[in-house]
């Protein structure tokens, strides 16, 4: 699991790269602990190459959005795949974050 | 109509006392009839025998007078024998001195006196107050031979002749002639001839006859033999006999008269004489062995007193008839209120209250019925009033009863079969409340593959019990919904009911969870009724511990009990309706009935919900009969019928309780998928629900620096993908975790409980059980094809 995070004026973006599944959860909680400090402004996870993802990664997005939201932010998921899509179908996810194809 | 009623009653009371006062004048009238008739007849022959006795009297006299003037003139013929002529004299005198004589003869022996040859009878007779004087013998009347003369002769002393025809030379009309006759004798007594003095038998007739006591008495007289001398019908004197009637028709009444009156005696008889009752008086006449009867007819006698019998019944009929009118036409007057108020009664009775009633002039009973009435009228109008009202609250609680009744049936699981795509357990229930609303309830749910299920009987009847039964009921679902141990189920509503439990009401419940992959039956009982089980190796109760009712006691500890049900037994769940069920002469339907009924059904194997329970029901109806349902009458049949199918795949992987292990697992669950046909999103989402199911296992039943294993078994049975993940860590049932609310905002969003979440959302089936210190967790998921 990989993430590449970039940031050009006030737009983050991080890319997933790989399955998000609960050990990953664990290796990138730092990246995502990085990401919060952009909170305030938008950032993009984008998951083109994000394969699956489990109900811990899922909790990263949560407390990312969470975070976004207190701080005035704005979290964009972007081109998820079908799978993905249909987890965040199943978990109400799809109206907490604004997704982008 | 209303007429004839007060007519008839009038006429009734007045015939009443008119019949009550006829037989008081007819009693004191028949006294006094009595009474008054004895005195009549004994006034009536009082009067009557001194009418009889005068007229005897007056005969006597004359007859005695008849004896005297002979006697006088007796002593005169002997000591004139010498002057024959002498002897005309004396028989002048003697009718001269007794002018009521007929005639008088003085007649000698043939040849007495030589000068006067064969005959000498001087003789006088009155001829209507001319005395003829004259000698009687001649070759034509040979006086020798009349009884007048033989029969002194004879009997050599005076006597009285019987009555004879004489007839006066010269003369057409005869007489009847009865002689005092008495022989004449010299000095030296020798008959020398007799001296006989004649009374006319008509005069005595008319002596006798003048003296009538009653207009239509009449005197007889009767001589020796019984001949008549005197009647008024004369065709009957001389050749007539009182006894003649006798000979016609035997009469001895009148035999013994005529005896009677020729012996002599005196008397009075009642006896018909000529077909008339009369009484008879009877006395003999002197010494002339006659006797004088005096006929009274009674109805002469009691003339006067019937005509005052009649006139006094006259009056009394008539004063009656006049009674009866006068009562009857008083008693009618006095009674048309009465009319009045029978046609205001029917008016009332029709349905009419409004019409008035007319104040009474009486100040009678009358009248005070006819205010009683009017208060009647209209006290009956205020009480339908109320009536009408109350009536109008009943229909509207009725109404309401009605609807609470809808709402609670509607509470209660009403879609049977309640699982029809299921294989494993059926289920049916009913409750038939006794009231409109009840306290019975039972419910029943399938959560993670447990069949949750109660059954209750709330203490006590109607709204009350009914509102305790809806609280119960949420209670348990609500519970029951992330809960899956009976005992605590019932612990935590005991908890909430026994607190504020202000009006001490309590429920018996019976809890039961029944792991429907493995059959394992967990429950707690609550004070309730026993289930009993139906199956293929027997039926039986269920044995339950004695736990208190839930709402009682709070704190109470309640214990659990476990048992494996077989496939195809049934657990019977009921309320004390049908084991107390009550037949008309109150015996109880009772455990035993029940039982009974228990292994029929288990002998006959009929273990199917629907019919154990149709069987039940037909039992206790039976029983029951004609009776009232005294209680709410609840059942609840739930069958395991789990089959075991054949498994075709199956494989297993056992792991660490360690986070790294998961692409380890991820592997051999898209082997085991692939392996069974399943797509590749499908797989990408078991792969997320068992990777959820695992990680919580390693989080939560093995915390933080514990070590443990976890098996995971993946098995086919043809139709579903079966996962079994067990360990040996702390009791962890994530099936208890409450449901995450997936539609709040972020900001609102726990960060946890998605794993399960997941896991629900993508397995068709979760099921988790705690056996032998394994938590075990069972996700099914249908094939794809």
């Amino acid at each position: 699991m990989e993430v590449k995070i970039n940031t050009k004026d006030s737009v983050t973006t991080a890319q997933l790269i790989g399955r998000l599944d609960t050990p990953a959860s664990q290796e990138i909680s730092g990246d995502f602990d990085n990401l919060m400090q952009y909170a305030a402004g938008t950032v993009i996870l984008d998951c083109t190459e994000l394969e699956y993802i489990s109900s811990s990664g899922l909790r990263l997005f949560l407390s990312l959005r969470k975070a976004a939201a207190s701080k005035g932010g704005n979290v964009i998921v972007k081109a998820i795949n079908k799978d993905i899509r249909s987890v965040f179908m199943m978990t109400g996810f799809l109206n907490l974050f604004e997704i982008q194809d | 109509m209303e007429q004839k009623k007060g007519k008839s009653l009038a006429t009734k009371i007045s015939l009443w006392v008119v019949l009550f006062a006829g037989l008081i004048f007819i009693s004191a009238h028949l006294v006094f009839f009595n009474e008054s008739r004895l005195a009549v007849q004994n006034e009536a022959i009082n009067h009557a025998t001194q009418v009889l006795e005068n007229t005897t009297e007056r005969v006597n006299t004359i007859l005695t007078e008849v004896k005297v003037a002979t006697d006088n003139t007796d002593w005169l013929i002997t000591r004139h024998l010498d002057g024959p002529d002498s002897m005309f004299v004396y028989t002048r005198r003697i009718l001269q001195n007794n002018p009521f004589l007929h005639g008088c003869a003085i007649s000698f022996e043939p040849n007495y006196f030589k000068s006067k040859g064969l005959y000498f009878s001087a003789y006088s007779y009155n001829d209507e107050g001319r005395i003829i004087t004259r000698q009687e013998g001649s070759e034509h009347y040979q006086y020798f031979s009349m009884d007048w003369y033989q029969l002194p002769k004879l009997l050599d002393a005076p006597c009285w002749t019987e009555p004879f025809m004489y007839t006066n030379p010269g003369e057409s009309s005869s007489n009847m002639i009865i002689s005092y006759c008495k022989p004449i004798k010299d000095r030296d007594s020798v008959f020398i001839g007799t001296i006989s003095v004649d009374l006319s038998l008509e005069w005595l007739s008319s002596t006798i006859e003048s003296v009538k006591p009653y207009p239509n008495s009449y005197s007889i007289m009767i001589g020796k033999g019984g001949t008549f001398f005197v009647h008024p019908d004369t065709t009957k004197l001389f050749y007539q006999t009182i006894f003649t009637p006798t000979l016609i028709k035997a009469d001895t009444a009148l035999t013994n008269l005529g005896h009677a009156m020729q012996a002599g005696e005196e008397g009075v008889r009642q006896l018909t004489v000529e077909g008339k009752d009369s009484y008879v008086l009877y006395r003999p006449l002197g010494d002339t062995g006659w006797s004088v009867g005096l006929v009274c007819p009674a109805a002469d006698i009691f003339g006067g007193y019937f005509r005052l019998i009649n006139s006094i019944i006259g009056i009394v009929v008539v004063g009656l008839l006049l009674m009866l009118m006068i009562f009857s036409s008083i008693i009618s007057k006095q009674l048309e209120p009465l009319e009045e108020l029978t046609y205001q009664a029917e008016t009332i009775a029709s349905g009419r209250f409004d019409e008035e009633i007319p104040e009474s002039k009486h100040n009678d009973e009358i009248g005070k019925l006819n205010e009683s009435f009017r208060y009647m009228q209209q006290s009956i109008i205020k009480q339908i009033d109320e009536i009408k009202h109350i009536n109008e609250q009943k229909g509207r609680i009725q109404g309401e009863l009605k609807i609470a009744s809808d709402i609670q049936m509607s509470m209660l699981p009403k879609i049977f079969p309640p699982y029809p795509e299921r294989d494993d357990v059926d289920v049916f229930g009913q409750l038939t409340p006794a009231k409109e609303v009840g306290g019975d309830l039972f419910d029943f749910f399938i959560r993670d593959e447990k069949l949750f299920f109660c059954i209750g009987d709330v203490s006590g009847k109607g709204v009350p019990a009914s509102l305790y039964m809806v609280v119960t009921k949420a209670l348990f679902r609500t519970i029951a919904a992330h809960e899956a141990s009976p005992d605590k189920i019932i612990a935590n509503l005991n908890e909430t009911m026994a607190r504020d439990n202000d009006s001490n009401m309590f429920v018996t419940i019976f809890v039961g969870v029944l792991d429907l992959p493995t059959g394992r039956l967990h429950y707690c009982n609550a004070g309730h009724d026993a289930p009993v089980l139906i199956g293929n190796i027997g039926a039986g109760m269920l044995p339950v511990d004695s736990n208190l009712p839930a709402g009682v006691m709070p704190d109470w500890e309640f214990s659990r009990q476990e048992t494996l049900i077989d496939p195809g037994t049934t657990i019977f769940l009921y309320t004390d309706g049908l084991t107390e069920a009550e037949n008309i002469n109150h015996a109880q339907f009772e455990m035993t009935r029940l039982e009974d009924m228990a292994h029929k059904l288990q002998a006959s194997h009929i273990f199917e919900p629907t019919k154990v329970i149709e069987a039940m029901v037909d039992a206790v109806h039976t029983f029951v009969g004609e009776a009232d349902q005294s209680d709410d009458l609840t059942m609840l049949a739930i069958q395991y019928t789990k089959q075991q199918k054949d498994i075709v795949y199956q494989r297993s992987l056992t792991l660490t309780n360690d986070l790294k292990r998961v692409p380890r697992l991820n592997e051999f669950i898209d082997d085991v998928s692939e392996a069974n046909g399943f797509d590749m999103a499908t797989i990408m989402q078991i792969n997320l629900a068992i990777e959820e199911a695992v990680v919580n296992v390693m989080n939560y039943a093995y915390p933080e620096g514990t070590k443990g294993d976890i098996t995971i078994e993946a098995k086919s049975n043809g139709t579903e993908m079966i996962f079994i993940i067990s360990d040996t860590g702390k009791p962890f049932d994530p099936t208890a975790k409450p449901e995450v609310d997936i539609t709040k905002s972020a900001e609102d969003r726990a960060i946890g409980g998605l794993g399960i979440h997941l896991i629900r959302q993508i397995m068709d089936r979760i099921n988790y059980e705690r056996i032998d210190g394994h938590n075990i967790l069972t996700l099914i998921k249908k094939l794809s094809k």
